[in-house]
């Protein structure tokens, strides 16, 4: 299990999401996604994604109005 | 939240709710129906927010991330507004209250302002309600978007006659007149319908893979 | 009851359940106001307004008493500050500055665009597609399909200069 990390920060909706897609493809099964972001929408929008899409998702609130995701890819 | 960078804000908030409570009481003696507008404008806002509730989105990301939650969210919106609507003008009607619908000319200009609009709204990163929303929350990308829209608005209105000149339009056609309320009822609902199968298709489909 | 307010002031809410409190909103608006929820019209007359005030657009004839008597100011104002009640609601206030060039353009040029559009369309997402379509009118319908293929164009643009 590794831990990976994108840089989100202050991008627009849904430019982070489609970022992660593409770093999803390449990690293996077990690996986790971290990923933080201020954008309240951005943060939702992943969350849903991730539970439709069968993953593993934990949402924190780190700060006022920044949400920390941990993303864990669980299939392929 | 035991993490230390979270403070909580409720002293702000109860600040916010006086001043909120204040401006309703000040604009309700100018205004009753004003207060009311006022307040149903805050609700819209609060509810926009709460849900994360995106227009821009139901559009764009069936197209970007094969998503269409919003977009099936949307389509019950508009459901539940065509039936409303439907029903307030019949009363309005009944009891010959005077209501305009949104029932505008189509033109040229229908189908160019609104790929425009649709073009705007993703770059910009929200549509007029959302750019208004995230004027709120506090995003200043939205608020320089904010001041494209006022400029983009102006010079719109003012151009309204020349596209008028040069395209020509005719006059909007409300649906009931020409089929009757009750097969438009019902041909709208079957085609929301068919749009929110579609819309449940079109994400199983792209999760699928 | 303890809990349930702070769940429901801390959100955020399923999209469905904002859908349908939404859609009793719109359908007040209609009531209170006896014409439906529009935003961009309103907007226009404030630029109209401003624009007169710094002498680059010449004046016809608008005064600050008809913005103020204007429903339309009032829901503006209301989405405002509604959607910044919300986030102090639930503790989530905070500035979010511009990070990064590109984004400023984006926005600056999309206000533009939307602006433009609503206008000569006479509404937005709102006022002619959501209000449009729930008014019956078969204006709404073409401009929810243009409002889409303009979203396609938008997104294209999107991946090739904003990604």
């Amino acid at each position: 299990m590794t831990r990976f990390s994108i840089e989100i920060w202050g991008e627009m909706c849904p430019i982070p999401l489609i970022k992660a897609k593409k770093k999803l493809l390449s990690m293996q099964c077990g690996d986790v996604l971290v990923l933080e972001t201020e954008h309240s929408c951005t943060s939702r929008g992943i969350v849903v994604w991730a539970k439709a899409n069968r993953y593993l998702i934990e949402e924190t609130e780190v700060a006022n109005g920044i949400w920390h995701l941990e993303l864990t890819k669980t299939h392929d | 939240m035991e993490n230390s960078a979270f403070h909580s804000q409720q002293k702000w908030n109860i600040g916010f709710i006086v001043f909120l409570t204040l401006l309703l009481t000040l604009l309700s003696q100018i205004s009753i129906h004003l207060t009311v507008i006022l307040a149903l404008g805050i609700g819209l806002g609060f509810v926009l927010q709460k849900s994360r509730f995106c227009l821009v989105s139901a559009f764009r990301d069936p197209i970007l991330i094969g998503m269409t939650q919003l977009t099936q969210a949307f389509i019950l919106l508009l459901g539940i507004s065509i039936l409303g609507f439907a029903l307030v003008s019949w009363g309005a009607s009944q009891s010959n209250i005077p209501l305009r619908l949104n029932v505008f000319p189509l033109g040229v200009h229908t189908v160019v302002g609104g790929i425009l609009f649709g073009i705007g709204m993703v770059l910009a990163g929200g549509c007029t309600s959302g750019l208004l929303m995230r004027v709120g929350e506090g995003f200043a990308m939205q608020w320089v978007g904010f001041f494209g829209l006022l400029i983009g608005a102006v010079i719109g209105q003012r151009s309204q006659v020349t596209w008028r000149n040069a395209f020509g339009e005719s006059p909007g056609i409300f649906l009931p007149d020409i089929l009757g309320w009750a097969p438009t009822l019902i041909l709208e609902i079957l085609v929301l319908a068919a749009l929110w199968r579609l819309a449940k298709w079109w994400q199983k489909k792209q999760l699928g893979e | 009851m303890n809990k349930i307010l702070p769940t429901i002031f801390h959100g955020p809410w399923a999209y469905w359940i904002g859908a349908i409190i939404l859609g009793v909103l719109n359908i007040l608006v209609l009531i209170v106001r006896r014409e439906p929820w529009g935003i961009t019209y309103n907007i226009a007359l404030w630029g109209e307004w401003i624009g007169t005030n710094l002498g680059v657009l010449n004046d016809r004839g608008l005064t600050i008493h008809n913005l103020m008597a204007a429903t339309g100011t009032y829901l503006n104002l209301g989405l405002i500050l509604g959607a910044l009640w919300a986030t102090l609601v639930a503790s989530q206030v905070r500035f979010k500055p511009i990070r990064d060039k590109k984004f400023f353009f984006s926005a600056l040029i999309g206000g533009l665009l939307m602006g433009y559009g609503a206008r000569i369309a006479y509404g937005c997402n709102i006022g002619a597609l959501l209000n449009g379509i729930a008014s019956s009118s078969l204006t709404g319908w073409i401009f929810a399909i243009a409002v889409f293929s303009g979203a396609w164009l938008g997104s294209k643009l999107l991946l090739k200069y904003l990604m």
